[in-house]
């Protein structure tokens, strides 16, 4: 919590794409400590595909990624293992291990990296569980989990090294609006309470304007964002017309 | 205490002791490097002695969720019991966070004790899905067969090309594999007959066993086993890939039928296809013990009339009709064992096992029934 990471990712020029096709030409963002950030765009805009160059899952055609200064893409070895440390990543589809039960995927991180007590392990794990609600559920597997359960869970097991990012793909895709609702009242509860940063890739409005500080629109016709700035702000005031209306006609 | 210095530079502590009241003063940063020396370190220095109360001061220490955890657990008084326990100093951060630590928790979690089935139920339990397995086979026989001869007598109803696709992956990519190992099989099998049978001085019949026994029995089983373990297991894994990915629901709620729909097809391919390839594994089993034969002194002609002295029209058709048969039990029972795949990617694996055991299994046994069908066939 404490711990004095200088918690800020910097995106610098960054180029990715496959295949000789660019997908995002040099963008360039910031994203601030305690902020939840939103990455926003139409389908095919290349968001998730940003997502995975800012986690280090893809290597970026020209670029940097810093993760409280230190380059994601160039590093190597210890050095890549102490920055991934200071994130973690809930998956679209939550990618929790359908062999474990819920409690030893929370625990999973702990059991690789650290040597404290099984007592201790289980003891935080627990504590992570709880709170996001689900420590009733330690002992089932996540076949038993329903869909906004098995993202509760997968949110446990991202942050139980104490990360100070979390990112998020898509966290409401294929939950109904209340579960949804209440997964944004987890993230506000997170960000403000353990003051983690957040970055998001969404297409749920409803979530954007409940829990995004800020947020990149991104444009594929321009290969890169052509907004930037508070949701409700972009809603009303952004300079490109189909920027305002994507914003307000998913919301109507 | 200076002495754990050593250990944990980040962290270190302070204990006063007055008649069974200890203050322990935490200093420094708790966390999930310095927990676990810290841990251990605390637990032997509190765990000896007689203490009724236990005043925690954390107003100079920084932790995270693994710091929190070891103040939490001395705070529930379990390094020392019956004493109370009070904390202070802790920021409200902290705080906010070590409220979701809880005792409840932990000792619900080492309660919970999975329910163990006694040997009765165990038994029970294999013997219904047993049941069910075979119900479920003569069920998907019953379906195969009649999407199967449907499809025989309305050609148009199958889809050719899934079936020339299968045909050439399963089939026509399998030959180099096929070739090489029935090729050193046939080898093999003339290089060690021919030791015990020059005793005899019947070398020359190694020709005959070889072309008998190619013919008979190993080039459909070769060839079936092959299917199984290159083909039969793709099928597997590949329906059970789809069963995860919910496309068998799919096909079912826009009423087809998986049996009809990716079932038969490769029913069908592998019935075409297994006779071919025995065909193909019967010659380069021959082939393989031409070598030795020329080795031995024998000349290539006189080998070859051995064989066609040997071998008859009905060993082939023996050879043909358990490969057909073959081919008809590998390919359905591996696409069962991919619709039979459960939940998540485990799943997948052990269809896949299931599909390579139950197709070797069954090409033994019903190679046993027609041997014996033949045999007395030919009495």
């Amino acid at each position: 919590m404490i711990d004095p990471c200088a918690n800020l990712i910097e995106v610098r020029n960054l180029t990715v794409g496959y295949g000789g096709r660019v997908v995002l030409d040099r963008i360039n963002f910031q994203v601030r400590r305690g902020e939840v950030f939103a990455i926003l765009g139409a389908s095919g805009s290349g968001k998730s595909t940003l997502l995975k160059h800012l986690i280090g899952l893809h290597q970026p055609l020209a670029g940097e990624v810093l993760i409280s200064g230190e380059d994601l893409t160039k590093a190597q070895g210890a050095q890549r293992l102490r920055i991934l440390r200071k994130f973690g990543v809930l998956y679209q589809s939550s990618a929790l291990f359908g062999s474990m039960t819920a409690l030893e995927n929370v625990r999973l991180p702990l059991d690789e990296f650290t040597s404290l007590s099984a007592d201790a392990k289980d003891l935080i794990a627990l504590s992570k569980l709880r709170l996001v609600g689900l420590e009733s559920a330690a002992t089932q597997r996540p076949a038993d989990l329903s869909g906004g359960m098995q993202k509760r869970a997968g949110i446990a097991r991202a942050i139980v090294l104490d990360p100070c990012i979390l990112f998020l793909d898509e966290p409401s895709a294929g939950l109904d609006p209340i579960t949804s609702a209440g997964l944004d009242a987890l993230i506000r509860e997170l960000a403000k309470g353990l003051n983690m940063t957040f970055v998001m890739v969404t297409h749920e409005l409803a979530s954007i304007y409940a829990v995004a500080n800020r947020a990149v629109v991104l444009d594929p016709r321009v290969r890169g964002i052509v907004a930037e700035g508070p949701p409700s702000y972009l809603r009303d005031h952004a300079a490109q017309p189909w920027v305002r209306q994507f914003l307000k006609r998913e919301a109507a | 205490m200076p002495e754990n210095d050593a250990v944990n530079p980040s962290v270190r502590w302070d204990v006063l002791k007055a008649e069974g009241a200890v203050l322990l003063t935490l200093h420094g940063d708790l966390d999930v490097a310095s927990t676990p020396g810290a841990w251990d370190a605390l637990e032997k220095e509190l765990k000896g002695g007689e203490i009724s109360s236990l005043e925690i001061d954390a107003s100079n220490l920084t932790c995270d969720s693994a710091g929190l955890a070891l103040l939490y657990y001395m705070y529930t008084g379990r390094m020392t019991p019956g004493a109370t326990v009070r904390m202070s100093g802790l920021s409200s951060e902290l705080q906010n966070l070590s409220g979701s630590f809880s005792l409840a928790d932990f000792q619900a979690l080492r309660s919970h004790q999975p329910r163990r089935r006694s040997f009765l139920e165990e038994i029970g339990a294999a013997t219904a899905s047993w049941l069910r397995d075979l119900r479920e086979q003569v069920e998907f026989i019953g379906e195969v067969a009649i999407d199967l001869s449907g499809s025989i007598f309305h050609p148009r109803r199958m889809r050719w090309k899934e079936v020339f696709r299968v045909f050439e992956v399963a089939g026509v990519n399998a030959l180099p594999i096929v070739s090489l190992i029935t090729w050193l099989v046939g080898m093999v099998i003339a290089f060690e007959s021919a030791q015990p049978l020059a005793q005899l001085g019947a070398q020359v019949f190694v020709a005959n066993l070889l072309g008998l026994v190619m013919s008979r029995e190993l080039g459909p089983v070769m060839a079936a086993i092959m299917l199984a373990g290159r083909s039969g297991s793709a099928f597997a894994a590949e329906l059970g890939t789809m069963k995860v990915n919910e496309e068998l629901n799919a096909l079912q709620t826009m009423g087809l039928s998986p049996v009809q729909f990716l079932v038969v097809q490769r029913v069908m391919a592998g019935v075409l296809l297994t006779p071919v390839l025995t065909m193909y594994a019967m010659f380069a089993g021959l082939a393989g013990g031409v070598p030795v034969m020329l080795a031995l002194g024998f000349p290539l002609r006189m080998v070859l009339q051995q064989v066609r002295s040997a071998v008859h029209y009905g060993d082939l058709a023996e050879g043909l009709c358990k490969s057909v048969v073959f081919g008809l039990v590998v390919s359905s029972i591996s696409c069962l064992r991919g619709l039979q795949t459960g939940v998540g990617p485990q799943a997948v694996g052990e269809s896949t096992t299931r599909s390579v055991v139950s197709s070797i299994l069954l090409i033994i046994l019903s190679d046993a029934v027609i041997a014996s069908i033949t045999y007395t066939l030919r009495q």
